[in-house]
């Protein structure tokens, strides 16, 4: 394995591959739709059994990023430069295992421009694992800010009625918020060659960079306020219910999955790590929205009558909970936001495609219209209610793993917001389980109504793979987690180190110095 | 050779506008495309003689009055292209539009030679002399469709305003005359060796020098006249007329204004001017055309918008930024108005937002292709848009304006707005009645497609370009 990877760039390969598919796929003719969407799902296919290599050669032992490859490109510091660490590489794996998924799912759902659909499909996995694997700066912001064009055109030409509008809410809303973190780029791009006379943009160097404590505070909220926008946490998530209700199923999936944990990734590898004082700082408050946002989006989730927005809204409500671990700053949160993550990924993911293979078959989203669904089709009752139990907590699958790490390192950081993040046990159940009586359980709606037919071999094939994990990664977490401990460790370490850094480095300032961890976050 | 190269460039323009001009004349047959010919060679020879002036020791001319050092030879390089640019879209489009395609030629090539003499003379009476050419051509230029009144209307209110600035430009120059006791652009600066501030005529002279530019690159509070004139001119000029003037004034601009800046009384007095200026026009151009139906006129104000961002790199002191920034929005301004010229096929000279329905349906290509210019010049990576935007607005950061761009970035944020929607109306609205592109047009087709390639060359990988800027600078 490791002469394997030794010559091959794994990691560019992993990364690029999608965008060689979508040159490739723009060539081909319009017309030969099988064809277009044979080599779009081999393309991803390919991409994630590369992704499985790379899982299959990480070592983790370090906690250090594998598989770097670096590569001078634009000089003064923006270079070509990647690698996976234990942060980073579960968030590449996802975004590798839901893309075929979502692309094998639109095969009915869209019928009209397919080739272009595809093209997108390709261009948005290629920026998300792009995002994910950075270890530069200049590059991070370029696929960042890259991914936002695929997403727009396919929310914006295969989405539903309003999806002009919500496609360009959704890109204006992301931009705001990343332009002002392009201003601290810049800002930070200057500091660096002002301490060290060198150009640098490696995330790595960028952490050494001593900065006064005003400047760090304002730094942090520019990098804070893109990643916040992203994830999205309260109260900057009214675009994610218009986004998610009107965009097509692969585009929704894509979305909650793995975009989403795009905001929260930001937070632990740049926002946290470059700016530890003032993140200490603004933890308890950013904690406070965190859980605001938890019980906020299960209320709302209560009320929906669409099952788009309801599952939209319980994206709100776990993001709220992932960023509360995140901003706890201890071992179990930490690693609990991680795994949760991919939770979320996995379990939304599932339940978007769930609600698309419902709407293929009725062409209507809302609750009210539909009743009894479990009697014509048993095995998708039975897909659906592992997907929802996996994201309300249930012990045995995933979710319940994720949260019960989440929970204990909320708690050892704060005993009041640690029992309120509990509310999202409860609240998801709620309605989630409510959301399922309604829909498959009851009288059917329409008796006589033939187009409730259960799952074919194609849809099987979207689901099944993801219910499997669901039940591995709750029955066998460490398979996972075990890659996860020593970038964590190393991550939380260099947290403290920096901001004791920043101790010294600021203390000769007339304000005095800033301010360190609060009580409450030992390890 | 030797130091005849600075005036070659020159004189093959010259020469070249000369030979289209005749040929027009002599020729029988109208509507004939020959004169494009002399045209092309000329301007090739041109960033040819360019480029072989290129060196340590730059060729020098009339007592320093003419100096073809690296950054002249980059700008020189760059009207060349853009000079190519225009006179292939114009190949067909002229034909179309029953315009004397010699007549066109000519006068872009003297406004080129104009804009070549702004960029490479460090004498204020030449660089004068250089803007007049280029803005009595560019006057021409605009009124040449002589049937179209939108046309006319747009010449003569050029021409009034560039004398205004003009006449501006004259009482600056004779006011920092008196002052400084000389015509090099950076006397001034010596008027008061070593003392606190500069002297007080020279400071009036050198703020209605500021004044004309600003005119003539269309700043704010100074460019009321750029949309009715970049509307109203025909479409191959207003790609020409969003460009050209600005990089040879903007050059101008930063040879003065560096060693200005780099003198702390005489930044103590410009720098927040230009702030402002640049932080108005970026405000004044993007909020404009948010509001504008008409897709060539919606350039008009993106177009003014652009000239706040490279103000921007101007007062930040980032020579290579600039002309960065100037080769990008060569590309992707003089792209996004072929692929108008191509839609202007049956007549819709400006076309409306409504036009473009569905153009991403009935012509992928073309459509693709204005999409890729409008996100680029929105400042989406992995564009030359935003790759420009990186290394001016990093610059001013760096040089401490931070104010500058953040004000920047969420002008560029309002931008997005407006191409987007551009974008909106092509792809996801469906229109029977939109209008179809010309297809018989190859030379305005290459001249897209190598937009494109330096669109996405220029944002991927910059290398060579990249380098030889930085050196120009060192």
């Amino acid at each position: 394995m490791t002469a394997l990877t030794q010559d091959l760039p794994l990691l560019s390969l992993v990364a690029f591959l999608p965008l060689a598919g979508a040159v490739l796929l723009v060539f081909m003719p319009a017309g030969s739709v099988r064809a277009i969407r044979a080599a779009a799902l081999a393309v991803s296919l390919l991409t994630f059994a590369l992704t499985l290599l790379l899982f299959a050669g990480f070592d983790g032992g370090s906690g250090l990023p594998e598989f770097v490859e670096r590569a001078s490109w634009l000089g003064r510091g923006m270079d070509y430069h990647v690698g996976v660490d234990g942060i980073s590489l579960f968030l590449v794996l996802l975004a590798a295992f839901l893309t075929p998924l979502a692309l094998l799912s639109s095969w009915r759902a869209v019928e009209e421009r397919v080739k272009e659909f595809s093209v997108f499909m390709l261009l948005l996995q290629t920026g998300m694992i792009g995002v994910f694997v950075s270890l530069n700066l200049f590059l991070f912001y370029v696929f960042w800010e890259a991914m936002l064009v695929p997403m727009y055109f396919l929310i914006g030409i295969w989405g539903g009625r309003r999806r002009v509008y919500a496609t360009t809410k959704f890109v204006l809303f992301t931009m705001f918020g990343s332009l002002l973190m392009l201003v601290a780029i810049f800002v930070l791009h200057a500091a660096h060659f002002r301490a060290t006379g060198t150009y640098s943009l490696t995330i790595a160097d960028l952490a050494a960079v001593p900065f006064a404590p005003g400047a760090e505070t304002w730094l942090f909220l520019a990098f804070g306020l893109a990643f916040a926008i992203k994830v999205p946490l309260f109260p900057l998530h009214t675009w994610l219910p218009d986004a998610h209700v009107e965009a097509p199923t692969a585009g929704s999936v894509l979305l909650a999955a793995v975009l989403l944990k795009m905001g929260a990734y930001g937070f632990l590898r740049l926002g946290l790590p470059l700016f530890p004082g003032a993140a200490a700082a603004f933890s308890p408050a950013l904690s406070v929205l965190a859980v605001a946002g938890i019980v906020y989006g299960g209320l709302m989730a209560l009320v929906q009558k669409d099952m788009k927005s309801l599952v939209a809204y319980s994206s709100v409500s776990h993001m709220g909970l992932v960023m509360l671990a995140v901003f706890s700053l201890n071992f179990e949160a930490t690693e609990g936001a991680l795994y949760q993550m991919l939770n979320h990924g996995l379990s939304t993911g599932a339940l978007f495609l769930a609600v698309g293979i419902l709407y293929e078959r009725t062409h209507t989203r809302l609750i009210a219209d539909y009743g009894g669904a479990a009697a014509r089709m048993p095995v998708f009752a039975g897909l659906f209610l592992v997907s929802m139990l996996s994201s309300a907590g249930l012990p045995g699958l995933n979710g319940f793993v994720g949260e019960v790490l989440c929970f204990f390192g909320a708690f050892a950081a704060n005993k009041t917001l640690g029992i309120l993040s509990v509310s999202t046990a409860v609240l998801s159940a709620a309605y989630l389980l409510w959301l399922f009586r309604r829909v498959m359980h009851g009288p059917l709606k329409d008796p006589g109504d033939g187009r409730l037919h259960d799952l074919g071999a194609r849809e099987l094939a979207c689901l099944v793979p993801i219910v499997v994990l669901i039940v591995y990664m709750g029955l066998f977490p460490g398979t996972f987690l075990r890659k996860m401990d020593a970038a964590v460790s190393r991550y939380l370490e260099s947290l403290r180190r920096t901001s004791a850094a920043s101790l010294v480095l600021t203390a000769p300032a007339p304000t005095g110095p800033a301010p360190g961890l609060p009580g409450g976050t030992e390890l | 050779m030797g130091t005849t190269l600075a005036l070659a460039p020159l004189v093959s323009v010259t020469a070249g506008a000369l030979a289209a001009l005749l040929l027009e004349a002599f020729l029988r047959r109208k509507g004939s495309e020959i004169p494009a010919l002399p045209a092309v060679a000329s301007l090739l020879a041109a960033g040819a003689f360019a480029v072989l002036a290129w060196g340590d020791v730059p060729p020098v001319l009339f007592g320093g009055r003419l100096v073809l050092d690296p950054p002249a030879v980059l700008l020189t390089g760059l009207l060349a292209v853009l000079g190519v640019f225009v006179v292939l879209m114009s190949l067909r489009y002229a034909g179309r539009r029953g315009l004397d395609l010699g007549q066109l030629c000519g006068l872009l090539l003297l406004a080129v030679a104009g804009a070549m003499i702004m960029v490479s003379s460090p004498d204020w009476l030449a660089v004068f002399l250089g803007l007049e050419v280029l803005s009595v051509a560019c006057y021409a230029l605009t009124g040449l469709e002589r049937n179209d009144p939108a046309s006319s209307e747009a010449a003569a209110k050029y021409f009034l305003m560039g004398s205004f600035a003009g006449a501006f430009f004259v009482f600056g120059l004779a006011l920092l005359y008196g002052a400084a006791g000389s015509l090099e652009l950076t006397a001034a600066l010596r008027s008061v060796p070593g003392g606190p501030s500069l002297a007080p005529a020279a400071v009036i002279g050198l703020a209605l020098i500021l004044t004309a530019f600003f005119f003539k690159i269309a700043i704010a509070p100074f460019h009321m006249w750029a949309p009715d004139v970049y509307e109203g001119a025909p479409t191959p000029v207003t790609a020409f007329l969003t460009i050209a003037p600005k990089a040879a004034g903007l050059a101008v601009l930063f040879r003065v204004l560096r060693p200005l800046l780099e003198q702390e009384a005489a930044a103590d007095m410009f720098a927040p001017a230009l702030s402002v200026a640049a932080v108005l026009t970026m405000f004044a151009g993007n909020l404009a055309a948010l509001r504008q139906k008409s897709v060539k006129r919606m350039l008009a104000y993106s177009s003014i918008a652009h000239s706040g961002y490279l103000l921007v790199a101007v007062v930040a002191g980032d020579g290579p930024g600039l002309v960065f920034y100037l080769a990008a929005y060569l590309f992707m301004n003089a792209g996004a108005f072929g692929v108008l010229i191509a839609l202007a096929g049956d007549g819709t000279e400006r076309p409306s937002l409504e036009d473009l329905a569905g153009l991403g349906r009935r012509d992928p290509w073309l459509a693709a292709a204005l999409a890729a210019f409008l996100f680029s010049l929105a400042g989406f990576p992995p564009s030359a848009g935003f790759l420009a935007k990186f290394y001016v607005f990093g610059a001013a950061v760096r040089e401490g304006h931070l104010l500058l761009a953040v004000a920047g970035v969420v002008a560029s944020l309002v931008s997005v707005a407006y191409y987007l929607r551009v974008v909106v109306v092509m792809y996801m609205k469906d229109g029977e009645t939109g209008i179809d592109a010309e297809r018989d047009d190859p030379a305005l087709y290459l001249v897209v497609f190598l937009c494109l390639f330096g669109v996405v060359q220029l944002g991927i990988w910059p290398g060579n370009l990249l380098t030889v800027i930085r050196l120009a600078f060192n």
